[in-house]
């Protein structure tokens, strides 16, 4: 398909370089160019585009952005900025922008971006899940992995998973993947990169499903800054619609600062030995801070039987705090997990897999 | 560690809920019965159960004990964070874990090294830990005797994470002879066979623990170790057997729970032979 663009750029001599990679390229039309974003905005309905290009490092763009839009909602947004900058392209999304890209750039860059950010599905901020248990055997990577493939299915927009269970992580074996690149590769050169050069990090693990990997040796998770490991979460926003990241377990530096930085956090656990409630009440004040920030805090309980209303009000008086949901136990799922079989035979007819299904319904229609 | 005269027993793992803190509450116990002086440490400084497994409560816990520590070394007493748990003659102590869990994060693991050096006066220390290399972690495994390295093989994902951790202790250059590969819920009804475990792992068990789920649950409820919970249970039976070769307990266990107190003496550790000689 041949793009119909219309091009804005601030700065006289970019306008002309970007002008002349786009003119030298046959997948584009360049229909105008234009310094000002304004006029942008009130003369381009005569050419008919479907690709608005827009700076958007100059203040007066961010302005005019959700404009476009706006008049053109057929027509696709990219903004152009000169370096990567999270935040920026952070507000680009919430005013209906696709995706960004660095400038100078040339005409096969705007075209793989094109393809990542349909990929990825509407023009609208991600939305990123932590997965948090006190302790482990919580039932947090099967929540983790099957609410991917859900949503992905539901929303028919890419979904990734992130394993930031730096030791132990286990979603490679759910999906039977062994990926070249983990992680530790993918944090270490994060400063360097965007979103187009992150994305070959993730592994498709399923239909509209990618999963970036734990390390293989336990050790190197010690290689994983905190702070690093941010910035690809968020980055990996831009690349997919839905971020999920499954932590390690308990409270150490990377689950505090992913679940501070996730929109929605799962605080769950697995109901065992009978001390897990207090272990979860023990957690929630944690969360409660945020929660008053207008974070969204979801406490589940796995492996509830039975798997009642009644159960659910118990738990929720011992518990102290409101307990959204509640789910069976399943050993299918354990078999599937177990043997990698997850994203080639979800059992989707189990209780357990319709009501992760029923979460991912909510996630997608905003209602949760 | 020079001049250390205890038994040092981490019960460490690579996955959380495989049966950590029970193993640790019954090794401890055992050492007791047993008649040796036992102090057992939870070291889940976040979400350790030995506390509520064994019913106890305690004004004092490791973190006020490294405040003193760090406050007024001089006037500092081990015995003052310790809490006793005594049940028909057999008792033995137990250092809690922070209550809060911001004191938790706040635990300085060269403080938690001066304080297992000052339980030296105990014959056997049991350490509670967490499924994960962290620094403290690291820190005991180093300290200790005996790594006993826990695992339940139901789930193919916990049996990677058992190899990787095995793996992992030999190249942190742990010796072979100083890690106890157990298997805990050994005989419960499961697709994978220990036979293929060990063959994976590359070494054999050190011993086995049987599943009785009803036997655990009585002793979580009641607060007791299982010799006085489910004095006849399997799983009680094959608790003492491990303790009996921790202890090198001469006279073999058959008649298990009644049996006598065996010596106090550590000529085991001394003799040739090792760990898996028995």
């Amino acid at each position: 398909m041949k793009y119909r663009v219309i091009l804005v750029e601030h700065d006289a001599h970019m306008l002309s370089e970007l002008a002349g990679a786009l003119r030298a390229s046959s997948v584009f039309d360049l229909a105008a160019a234009y310094q000002e974003t304004e006029p942008a905005l009130g003369r381009s309905s005569v050419f008919r585009p479907n690709l608005f290009l827009v700076d958007v490092d100059h203040p007066e763009s961010l302005e005019y952005l959700s404009r476009f839009s706006e008049l053109f909602p057929k027509a696709s947004v990219l903004g152009l900025m000169e370096q990567w900058d999270a935040d920026l392209a952070d507000r680009a999304l919430e005013a209906g922008v696709m995706g960004c890209i660095l400038k100078p750039f040339h005409a096969e860059d705007v075209v793989s971006a094109m393809e990542l950010y349909k990929r990825r599905g509407q023009p609208k901020p991600a939305r990123t899940f932590a997965f948090f248990s006190p302790k482990g055997r919580s039932g947090r990577t099967t929540l983790a992995s099957v609410l991917a493939m859900e949503l992905a299915r539901m929303s028919g927009e890419a979904v990734c998973l992130i394993d930031a269970d730096l030791q132990f992580g286990d979603l490679p074996m759910f999906f039977d993947v062994r990926p070249p690149h983990s992680v530790v590769e993918a944090t270490h050169d994060v400063k360097l990169l965007t979103p187009s050069t992150l994305e070959p990090y993730f592994e498709r693990v399923g239909n509209g499903v990618w999963l970036l990997s734990s390390p293989v040796r336990p050790e190197h998770a010690e290689l994983v800054e905190v702070e690093s490991l941010v910035d690809v979460v968020h980055m990996a926003g831009t690349l997919f619609r839905y971020v999920l990241v499954d932590l390690p377990a308990g409270f150490n530096p990377v689950s505090i600062a992913v679940s501070d930085f996730a929109d929605t956090d799962f605080l769950m656990t697995m109901l065992n030995s009978g001390q897990e409630i207090r272990h979860m009440s023990r957690s929630m004040p944690m969360f409660q801070v945020q929660k008053r920030y207008g974070k969204r805090v979801y406490s589940l309980f796995t492996r509830v039987n039975p798997c009642t209303e009644e159960q659910r009000k118990k738990i929720e008086a011992s518990y102290g705090h409101v307990v959204d949901d509640i789910l069976p136990n399943e050993y299918r799922v354990t078999a599937t997990t177990s043997s990698g079989r997850l994203a080639k035979e979800l059992p989707v007819e189990l209780p357990l897999i319709q009501y992760i299904s029923r979460i991912a319904e909510d996630i997608v229609n905003g209602k949760r | 560690m020079e001049g250390h005269q205890s038994v040092i027993i981490a019960v460490f793992s690579t996955s959380s809920g495989i049966g950590k803190t029970l193993t640790a509450i019954n090794l401890a116990a055992g050492f007791a019965k047993e008649g040796y002086e036992t102090c057992l440490v939870d070291l889940d400084l976040q979400f350790g159960d030995v506390m509520s497994y064994l019913k106890l409560t305690s004004e004092y816990t490791l973190a006020e004990a490294q405040i003193a520590l760090t406050t007024e070394p001089d006037h500092y007493d081990m015995e003052d964070y310790l809490v006793k748990y005594s049940h028909e003659g057999v008792s033995f102590s137990v250092l809690p874990p922070p209550r809060q869990i911001d004191d938790a994060y706040l635990v300085d693991v060269a403080v938690v090294e001066d304080i297992i050096r000052r339980l030296s006066h105990f014959n056997f220390i049991v350490l509670d830990l967490t499924a994960v290399f962290s620094t403290l972690n690291l820190a005991m495994l180093d300290m200790c005797t005996i790594i006993n390295y826990i695992g339940v093989m139901d789930f193919l994902p916990a049996v990677k994470n058992y190899k990787v951790g095995y793996d992992t202790l030999l190249r942190f250059e742990y010796e072979e002879s100083k890690i106890c590969l157990i298997e805990n819920r050994s005989d419960s009804e499961k697709f994978i066979y220990s036979g293929d475990v060990e063959r994976l792992v590359g070494e054999k068990f050190y011993h086995r623990l049987p599943n009785d789920f009803p036997a655990v649950n009585k002793s979580i409820q009641t607060g007791q170790p299982l010799m006085f919970a489910a004095p006849l249970s399997p799983l009680t039976q094959s608790y003492w057997q491990l303790v009996g070769r921790y202890t090198n307990r001469r006279t073999p266990t058959k008649r298990s729970i009644q049996e006598e107190k065996s010596p106090g003496a550590f000529s085991w550790l001394l003799g040739a032979g090792g760990w898996h000689a028995t």
